[in-house]
């Protein structure tokens, strides 16, 4: 038995006390009534030494006690054969999780992490098991514990190492505690409560910007535990920077994009510069303290551009000190009325139209009317997405109407009268009677009335409709009513039309017909359908890595997304990107439109100082204590080292303590039943 | 003067057919304890020795004109032709005071009964004695200072009180033996027998002057030391605290080491109170709680009759026709 603090045990050495006390004899201050002390002279007794010690068993009980104590405080532990090695034993199960978010590229460390995960692949018995993980935002398996069993044992870790290679550092943020999580739920059951023989590997250099939410309230396996393997740079410190959404920036100036930047705790740097890759823009120089994260005013970005690379410069870390900066574009909307009529008549549909769509930073729209003098424009038809028609149209317009509708725009046919025609369909028209007529029944599953859903918005019933139109189609024509009066009829109906769609508006909002342009919900709901049709931009241009860019309003058309890298993706209307794996401008063209999205490292990625793996034990982490040994520890400390986790691993202390608890108890049964004996006997005398 | 009496074991006292002092003591009726050693003790006499000792004679003196002539001594007249008035203490002339101890150190006992019971017994079954042949008995009680006085009598019931007397319970804590015996000094204007039974465990400075004044009025002393046997032999083996039951104050000793010289101040003690009574003409007896009553009161009798002895062979020389 070896001794981790052995000049403990000299604290054995108390034993000689419990043998004086048993030799010397005990004085007991009990009181005596004597008729008078007249003749009585203080004679205190003299503490005599007994020749013969009494209770002998009290006394090694006592003596065992303090013995075991010394013992507990010098941690002894029993050293076994290759001890001082730290690799896992016959059956030990080993997940190596190895950290590939964007802060491993930096310089050196991920030759580093394949070293060190290439150690415990070394030294993996062919009794034992490994799996390895890869994690940044998402935890990936590289080699499972299944497909390493099925490989030769001699060939396993040469196989593993060999998929290792194939794995880099991504674009990725750390999201560790779910990592850690996942990994450690990795192991089969297991009831041994051995923690020694199921450890996960965690391979990482630990910045403090990792994301831990994962861990809070997570009950950990009892019987694994983590071993930190720290890689640190050799150089510390690093900065990064960010562009802030700049959609609906308070300066109305697009173009003059807001950065924030910051500096590593342990970062030896103060002052850099921020400067656009086109090279026309000269350098803004900054200065940020180290430990500390800013937001500066990013220089004009050159005319003409809407797209460009924010570089910040002094930093020596260069794999965060590029932000890709996406000009948020304003969406020019045409919508065409098909009407003649004054845009100043309050009376009329148009007044209330034009002011439906007041102009926003991500949106101009502008009604235009397509009829001059009876002569429909086409071009400026072609245009719009949206056509407002409020009156009976020629043959010529219809005909020009037909196929704009078929190549994926939308119609909105508001049935003033009973005139009017909706389509080529048989549709019959008919006035309603009646003083007015309320909304019944509204479709909020529809894209147009989805915003409306919520409960707070959801109340069409107080809009009053002075006079409706009571549409009847025939049973199997493919029409949906998205809302209906009270009296069951369709008060909006869609009619699918080739790749576009004809909404059929049973009443007008102008004064005469109804309260709907009065009402709160007329803008919206204007709104809506002008996003329905396609006449909407996205709202934000700046992304970060692993979010899913929004797909452009284009129905019908595929969407024909482009990666920084140049590769290509064609996917469905509607369906967001997922694949921002790279940080850089991605651009999606829909139809003739073209959007740009920047795509950028979170920042928190660039905060890079090292957490201290205690982080994670108050976080419930089961830390092994003794860290794997340092390539440049002395042999010493590395024998110092290894006995420390020998004896941790034991923990013989606690069987001497539990001893030391047991002897205590029997000592003080053994001290009480011999102090009644002594009392019951002087009574008995 | 009589000797101290020593400490006797109880058990040889019952063989000689004497009553044990502990089953006496369970006798809850001072009065019949009294009756009982009176009894016992008359029982085991068989020739009187002390017979007509109160009916005292003390002198001859001779005639002067004015005496009266009722105590001539005629037959002295016949034999010598000359006048003798001849003195005797009558009958109800001895006068008895029992100044009896209640302070608290009283109250220790190593045996079943205290010295303070013990004492009452004493002092009951001397007066009970003393009633018996006629003589008139008064009782003092004190601790720090008198807490009973009853005048000497002998008429019916006096006995009856001065038992009650007995029994009560004193409240006093510390011993003042000059106290009771000043206020004797003033109250006893005849001369009569005065007992003192107390521990005498106090200091003895002031008690020869106090006693030297009673006897200089022609009182008869008799002082009785009443010890328990353990405070002779201060048997005792554990250290401990040894607490003064007067003064509560205590003092921290080993027995073993303490006893020699303990006993040797406490012999010191009897001794000096001794020479005082040797000095003054008084008696002195050491009576130890073990000792049988019946003794204590032969040892009293003894001493007594010692006493007048003395006194008649002294008479003559004196005054020798």
């Amino acid at each position: 038995m070896n001794f981790l603090a052995p000049w403990f045990l000299l604290g054995a050495l108390a034993v000689a006390g419990p043998v004086v006390f048993h030799l010397i004899r005990r004085s007991v201050r009990e009181r005596t009534a004597f008729s008078s002390i007249l003749f009585l002279r203080p004679v205190p007794p003299r503490a005599t030494r007994r020749r013969k010690l009494e209770h002998i068993l009290l006394l090694l009980l006592r003596c065992l006690a303090l013995v075991l104590l010394a013992m507990g405080f010098a941690r002894p532990f029993f050293p076994k054969s290759g001890a001082s090695s730290p690799p896992p034993g016959p059956g030990r199960q080993t997940v190596i999780l190895i950290d590939t978010s964007a802060s491993m590229r930096r310089a050196g460390l991920w030759p580093k992490a394949l070293a060190v995960a290439g150690q415990y692949l070394d030294k993996a018995t062919p009794g034992d098991r490994a799996a390895v993980l890869t994690f940044d935002q998402q935890v990936r398996s590289v080699v499972s514990f299944a497909e390493w069993l099925s490989w030769p044992p001699d060939q396993r870790a040469a196989l593993a190492k060999q998929k290792l290679a194939a794995v880099s550092p991504r674009w990725s943020g750390t999201v560790l505690g779910q990592a850690l999580t996942e990994a450690a739920e990795l192991f089969p059951e297991d009831k041994s409560g051995d923690s020694s023989a199921r450890v996960v590997a965690l391979i990482s250099d630990l910045q403090e910007g990792a994301n831990l939410d994962g861990l809070q309230g997570h009950e950990w396996p009892k019987n694994v535990g983590v071993q930190v393997e720290r890689i640190d740079p050799a150089k510390p410190g690093n900065a990064g920077l960010e562009i802030v959404d700049a959609s609906g920036a308070a300066s109305g100036d697009e173009r003059q994009a807001r950065v924030r930047v910051t500096n590593a705790r342990d970062s030896n740097r103060e002052s850099f510069a921020l400067a656009w890759d086109t090279g026309d823009a000269s350098p803004a120089p900054i200065y940020l303290p180290p430990g500390q994260t800013r937001t500066f005013s990013a220089p004009p970005l050159p005319d003409g551009v809407t797209t460009g690379a924010l570089r910040l410069r002094g930093d020596e870390e260069d794999f965060d000190n590029t932000t890709w900066f996406a000009v948020p574009e304003t969406e020019r909307v045409a919508v065409a009325y098909f009407g003649s009529e004054s845009a100043n008549d309050p009376q009329q549909l148009r007044y209330y139209l034009e002011r439906a769509f007041p102009e926003t930073g991500r949106r101009k729209v502008e009604v235009v009317s397509v009829l001059s003098n009876s002569i429909l424009d086409v071009g400026t038809l072609n245009r719009a997405s949206l056509a407002v028609v409020p009156a009976r149209l020629t043959a010529e317009e219809s005909a020009a109407l037909r196929p704009w509708v078929a190549g994926g725009k939308t119609e909105l046919r508001v049935m003033t009268n009973t005139l009017m025609e909706a389509t080529d369909a048989p549709l019959e028209v008919s006035e309603a009677a009646g003083d007015y007529a309320l909304l019944g029944n509204v479709d909020f599953t529809h894209p147009i009335f989805a915003p409306f859903a919520d409960p707070r918005f959801s109340d069409f019933s107080r809009i009053h409709f002075w006079k409706h139109r009571i549409l009847k189609f025939p049973a199997n024509s493919p029409v949906r009513a998205l809302a209906k009066f009270d009296d069951g009829s369709p008060a909006l109906a869609q009619i699918p039309g080739g790749k576009g769609n004809i909404l059929l508006l049973a009443s007008g909002w102008n004064p005469a017909d109804s309260q709907l342009a009065l009402s709160t919900k007329f803008v919206p709901l204007m709104q809506t359908i002008l996003d329905w049709s396609g006449g909407a931009a996205p709202a934000r241009a700046q992304f970060q890595i692993g979010e899913p860019l929004p797909a452009p309003a284009s129905p019908g058309d595929p969407v024909h997304w482009t990666k920084p890298d140049g590769k290509s993706v064609d996917q469905a209307a509607g369906a967001p990107f997922t694949g921002t794996d790279l940080p850089g401008i991605y651009s999606a063209m829909a139809g003739s439109r073209t959007n740009r999205f920047a795509v950028n490292l979170p920042l928190d990625e660039s905060r890079t100082a090292p957490m201290s793996p205690d982080d994670l034990g108050r976080l419930g982490v089961p830390l092994q204590s003794a860290p794997r040994i340092p390539a440049a520890a002395t042999a010493g400390t590395q024998r110092i080292l290894a006995r420390a986790e020998l004896e941790n691993r034991q923990k013989v202390w606690r069987w001497l303590i539990a001893g030391l608890l047991g002897v205590a108890l029997v000592e003080i049964w053994l001290g009480g039943w011999l102090a009644r004996r002594v009392a019951n006997l002087e009574v008995s005398s | 003067m009589a000797p101290a009496t020593s400490s006797n074991p109880t058990g040889s006292a019952r063989d000689r057919g004497h009553a044990d002092p502990r089953v006496l003591m369970a006798l809850r009726s001072l009065e019949l304890r009294a009756r009982v050693v009176v009894e016992g003790f008359w029982n085991g006499l068989h020739r009187s020795p002390y017979h007509g000792f109160s009916v005292e004679f003390t002198e001859y003196r001779h005639y002067t004109p004015g005496d009266d002539t009722r105590y001539l001594d005629w037959r002295l007249y016949a034999r010598s032709d000359r006048y003798y008035l001849k003195k005797f203490e009558d009958e109800t002339n001895l006068r008895c005071h029992l100044l009896v101890d209640q302070s608290r150190s009283m109250d220790y006992g190593s045996l079943t009964y205290s010295k303070a019971e013990y004492v009452r017994t004493l002092a009951a079954t001397l007066a009970w004695f003393l009633h018996a042949q006629g003589d008139a008995v008064g009782l003092v009680t004190f601790d720090e200072r008198v807490r009973d006085y009853l005048p000497p009598r002998h008429r019916k019931g006096h006995l009856r009180r001065l038992m009650v007397a007995l029994e009560r319970r004193a409240e006093g804590r510390t011993t003042n033996v000059g106290e009771p015996l000043r206020r004797i000094a003033e109250l006893a204007r005849k001369r009569g027998l005065i007992v003192l039974a107390s521990d005498l465990l106090t200091p003895l400075d002031e008690l020869e002057r106090n006693l030297g004044r009673l006897t200089v009025a022609g009182h008869e002393v008799v002082l009785m030391q009443v010890l328990d046997p353990n405070e002779l032999a201060f048997d005792f083996h554990q250290a401990s605290l040894y607490q003064d039951m007067e003064s509560r104050q205590d003092v921290y000793l080993d027995p073993e080491k303490a006893r020699a010289d303990y006993q040797r101040r406490l012999a010191e003690h009897g001794r000096g109170a001794e020479a005082i009574c040797q000095r003054l003409g008084a008696e002195f007896h050491r009576v130890v709680t073990d000792r049988p009553l019946e003794l204590a009161l032969a040892d009293f009798l003894r001493g007594r009759s010692r006493r007048n002895k003395l006194i008649r062979r002294r008479a003559p020389a004196r005054a020798s026709p």
